[in-house]
């Protein structure tokens, strides 16, 4: 019974508590995991090479056709002096693809990209083989039918490494000779076929051996490369190309982290505004309750100054906890972001006791109004009413 | 803040509190004029019972006394110096010094033991815990209650929370104790019981001023002060009280 009152205090002050842990959580989640995104992107920026750029042919003023780069392009690409590989691949539509024959119903609806490419693709890429060899020259040489898939197909397939398999194209068998490595930069080729473009060539009526797309790596003025590519391309013709750096589109998108960020951390400032608020709301009411304890504390000789200090400190003891709970579960939750998505956890300690500091200032700013009101409450009025 | 010329007053004459010309006006439209002109001296040792019909001004008399409540006109003496131009936290420290409070409601804070309420009184003084925990022990003991030091005011009877009430007042070693119908919430028996140690704390370093409206406990006062429409009508010394 006696102890009712006191326990009722104890859920209030976690309650007002809330504000200063949202609050703080909200603002260094979201610095948090800013940091570790950006963290992660600069690794992959590290990883994928900067200096890789991408080639899509765009219609001239020909008919129908599908656009391309002519070989006679590609060529004048690759002699451009910066330029230290170029790779030239062409999607093939309508190609229904499964692991054997019979198996159409089950595996229709995964759609797997038929890609016709340069046999150098690995090594333009940068990217290793899982197990197996990539296409090679007696392969474009002599049209046979061998492919190379990526991994994540691989697995959908069940395929082993070393094991020899066959993949259906429409019907027709092509050995798989290879398993290509995760390409970062490509995520649909984890779950594609390569062919060499003469095999496209003789099987799948391809006009001629054209790629609609070069993959370019420049490892010295990548910008500038890009940039000269589309007039060396079309040399005022009406071809055209378009050049990009993807790792560029990766920056941009970082951007666009950035403002949902500013957003996360402008709510958490809001919570912990509101929060505030709600401190001096809730100490004023308490304040009211305790009025007679007020006054009987004066009565006993403590000073208007002693009250207020003790109600401050109150508030203190709310702030110093808000801030300190906010910022543990703020970092908790970048720590579960990142894990989740494999970033290495990003978090100042500083910026972590900085944020707790803040809301030990809101805390106080705002019970300096319901302790000062506690100071000039007067003892006997305070006393007849209770 | 305390101008020194007022503290050397103090040690001249043996009172302890003093309100010279006081009165009280409350309100601000209606006008209620709660205390007219009023002086009275409280000495050092004295046994005073303050008495009156209803809205007489008795406990506005008694909050100016005790220093809870500023006075509209006139100067309120403690010890000498006049209070009313003191800055609240020294005005605060002297309240706390010279002077024990009794109410009639008890006014104990629920959440604290005895013990507790008692060493609530000890607070900012500079005492060690330890210090302020015997000497609230030792208040306890002279009220009787030094067993149920850990007992909340609702696990009390009226009578024992008065009395840790007066443990509360004494505790600080004041030289007054004022207390405001101090039996008005407690049956015959405990009243008297409250009185006795009123009786008995009452010393010649120690003097106890008690307002009531039962004249048994009037008459068994030194002195008796009646008041009327917020003056004092009559001061009287008792011969039976002081035979005792
Ligand atoms: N805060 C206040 N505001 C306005 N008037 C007040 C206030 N306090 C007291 N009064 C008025 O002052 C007068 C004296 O009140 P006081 O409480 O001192 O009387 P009392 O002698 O103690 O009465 P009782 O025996 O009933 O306790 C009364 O008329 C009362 O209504
Ligand atoms: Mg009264």
């Amino acid at each position: 019974m006696a102890t009712a009152g006191l326990t009722a205090r104890k859920v209030r002050t976690l309650l007002i508590m809330l504000g200063p842990i949202l609050g703080v959580s909200a603002i260094v989640a979201a610095i948090g995991i800013n940091e570790s995104s950006k963290g992660h992107l600069k690794a992959k920026l590290q990883e994928l090479g900067t200096d890789l750029i991408v080639v899509n042919a765009s219609a001239g003023l020909g008919f129908g056709q599908d656009p391309v780069i002519e070989a006679a392009a590609v060529a004048r690409v690759g002699r451009l002096p910066d330029v230290a590989a170029v790779t030239g691949t062409r999607q093939l539509s309508d190609i229904v693809t499964v692991p054997f024959a019979g198996a159409e119903d089950y595996y229709r609806a995964f759609p797997v990209p038929v890609i016709a490419t340069g046999t150098d693709l690995p090594h333009t890429l940068d990217v290793p083989l899982v197990s197996g060899r990539f296409l090679n020259d007696f392969d474009e040489a002599s049209g046979a039918r061998v492919a190379v898939i990526g991994r994540d197909l691989a697995d959908e397939y069940g395929y082993l490494a070393g094991e020899a398999r066959t993949i259906e194209l429409n019907g027709l068998e092509y050995g798989v000779v290879g398993v290509l490595d995760w390409v970062l930069l490509e995520p649909s080729m984890d779950s594609a076929v390569f062919l060499t473009f003469t095999a496209a060539v003789n099987d799948w009526n391809l006009d001629d051996p054209d790629p609609s797309r070069l993959y370019v790596r420049a490892p010295e003025h990548t910008a500038l490369v890009a940039k000269e590519i589309p007039t060396v391309v079309s040399l005022g013709g009406p071809d055209g190309a378009n050049a990009s750096v993807p790792t560029d589109l990766l920056d941009a998108q970082s951007q666009v982290d950035e403002s949902l960020n500013n957003l996360t951390k402008m709510m958490g400032g809001l919570a912990l505004i509101v929060g505030g608020v709600g401190i001096a709301n809730v100490m004023s009411i308490s304040v009211i309750q305790r009025s007679s304890e007020i006054g009987i504390r004066r009565a006993l000789g403590h000073s208007r100054g002693t009250i207020a200090v003790q109600f401050l400190f109150e508030a203190l003891v709310v702030g110093v906890f808000g801030g300190i709970l906010g910022a543990l579960v703020g970092a908790g939750v970048v720590w579960g972001v990142a894990s989740q998505r494999g970033y290495t956890m990003v978090l100042s300690v500083a910026g972590l006791v900085g944020w707790a500091l803040v809301s030990v200032g809101v805390a106080v700013v705002a019970g300096l109004y319901p302790s000062s009101k506690a100071a000039r409450l007067e003892p006997l009025e305070t006393l007849r009413l209770g | 803040m305390t101008d020194s010329t007022s503290l050397e007053e103090a040690t001249e004459d043996n009172g302890v509190l003093a309100l010279e010309g006081v009165s009280r006006v409350y309100g601000t439209e209606v006008l209620v004029r709660a205390l007219d002109d009023v002086s009275l001296e409280i000495r050092a040792g004295e046994f005073l019972s303050i008495v009156g019909p209803s809205g007489s001004g008795k406990s506005t008399m008694l909050g100016l006394l005790g220093v809870l409540d500023l006075p509209t006109e006139g100067a309120i003496r403690v010890r000498g110096t006049d209070v009313t131009r003191l800055a609240d936290a020294e005005r605060s420290r002297l309240r706390g010094e010279a002077i024990g409070f009794v109410f009639q409601q008890f006014h104990l804070i629920p959440h604290l033991t005895a013990l507790g309420n008692v060493e609530t009184a000890l607070l900012y003084r500079g005492l060690s815990p330890r210090e302020r925990r015997s000497r609230a022990m030792y208040a306890l003991e002279q009220v009787d209650l030094g067993a149920r030091h850990n007992h909340r005011p609702v696990q009390l009877s009226g009578g024992e929370q008065q009395r840790v009430a007066i443990a509360r007042a004494i505790s600080t070693d004041p030289g007054v104790v004022l207390a405001d119908e101090p039996t008005g919430a407690l049956d015959s028996q405990n009243a008297e019981k409250v009185l006795q140690i009123f009786d008995d704390l009452q010393s010649p370093e120690r003097a106890i001023c008690i307002v009531t409206h039962d004249l048994h406990v009037a008459d068994s006062a030194r002195r008796k002060i009646s008041m009327l429409d917020g003056q004092i009508v009559a001061d009287e010394l008792l011969g039976a009280g002081a035979g005792s």
